[in-house]
């Protein structure tokens, strides 16, 4: 996406504790409800795959989740039938539903 | 019981408000809320219950619907006369197919109750009687086109400890809509997140809230045995 050098220090463990989430089925706002509802199963530090259809979804869904204290570890087109992009989102500390503020 | 896509889909707004999400969501589709008063007042009131996805919606109105209640947000004029219950049922029912609306069954235990009735006497009964069962209420308070909102979770001070005492409401006015809406989505925070609501009250005075916590009046019977919370 840009042209930054790639990071020399080593990639830290990401734990990723199950299947893709596939929605590329899905329009907005249920992409990020069902990423969020998913993020909400997993422990801070553990990951979520997401796979999303092109355009407003893949643009949509890693910004809402930095927004909502995530992180975003990676964005890269899927290599799987249907294409799309695939999403890496590291579960934020104090995160999720479950809890009013 | 993970929340099927049916019901993402249908309460994927209220999914993506902070804080909110899919247990909170489960404890919703999980309960039962009475609601005493059905009048052009408590409208807004049902309708937001019934919006929220609260499992099942018991009425408890003994009235028949009045000119007067056409005002609100439910009822049609093809309504006045006809039992208020069996009208906001046949009104409600059809908002969502996830939501059971039922007038209030005798003997139905509720795990909240929504208290908009219409007299200080009924509201006091009502609230007490919720107390004394353990079930975490909430009580408008109707006033011009304010009043006051008492959250009563299990353990909190009672309704007759935090009322308005200085005189009697004034004739609702339209904006009265806010203030039932305030009081159901305060019963769906305690409905939806229990052992967060502290005892509270909320007064909406021109269109501004205030809210501070609720405090026990002197011997008053709620501070005996703490009722459990359901």
């Amino acid at each position: 996406m840009s042209g930054a050098p790639p990071d020399p220090r080593p990639a830290p463990a990401l734990r990723h504790p199950g299947a893709p989430l596939d929605i590329r089925g899905y329009a907005c706002p249920l992409t990020y409800v069902k990423t969020r509802i998913a993020l909400e199963r997993l422990r801070a530090g553990e990951v979520l795959e997401v796979w999303l259809r092109e355009g407003e979804p893949a643009e949509s869904v890693p910004r809402s989740a930095e927004e909502d204290g995530h992180r975003v570890v990676a964005v890269e087109p899927l290599l799987a039938p249907g294409g799309g992009y695939r999403v890496l989102v590291e579960k934020g500390v104090g995160t999720g539903g479950g809890r009013w503020p | 019981m993970a929340l099927t896509d049916d019901r993402i889909a249908r309460y994927a707004r209220q999914l993506l408000v902070p804080g909110f999400g899919e247990e909170a969501q489960e404890q919703l589709g999980r309960s039962r809320v009475r609601v005493v008063g059905a009048d052009g007042v408590a409208s807004a009131a049902l309708v937001t219950l019934v919006q929220s996805g609260i499992g099942k919606l018991w009425i408890e109105d003994h009235e028949d619907v009045a000119p007067a209640d056409v005002e609100g947000w439910l009822y049609p004029p093809s309504a006045v006369g006809s039992p208020r219950a069996e009208a906001a049922r046949a009104v409600l029912a059809p908002m969502s197919r996830f939501v059971s609306v039922e007038a209030y069954p005798t003997g139905g235990v509720p795990t909240a109750t929504l208290v908009l009735a219409p007299s200080t006497a009924q509201a006091v009964a009502s609230a007490e009687a919720a107390r004394r069962a353990g079930i975490p209420h909430v009580v408008a308070e109707a006033d011009g086109d304010g009043g006051a909102v008492i959250s009563v979770p299990p353990g909190a001070p009672c309704y007759a400890c935090a009322r308005s005492t200085a005189g009697a409401g004034r004739p609702p006015q339209p904006g009265i809509a806010a203030l039932a809406a305030l009081a159901a989505e305060e019963l769906v925070l305690m409905i939806a997140f229990p052992g967060t609501i502290p005892g509270r009250r909320l007064d909406l005075v021109r269109g501004v809230t205030t809210l501070r916590a609720t405090t026990r009046l002197p011997g008053c019977v709620c501070a005996g045995a703490t009722p459990a919370a359901v």
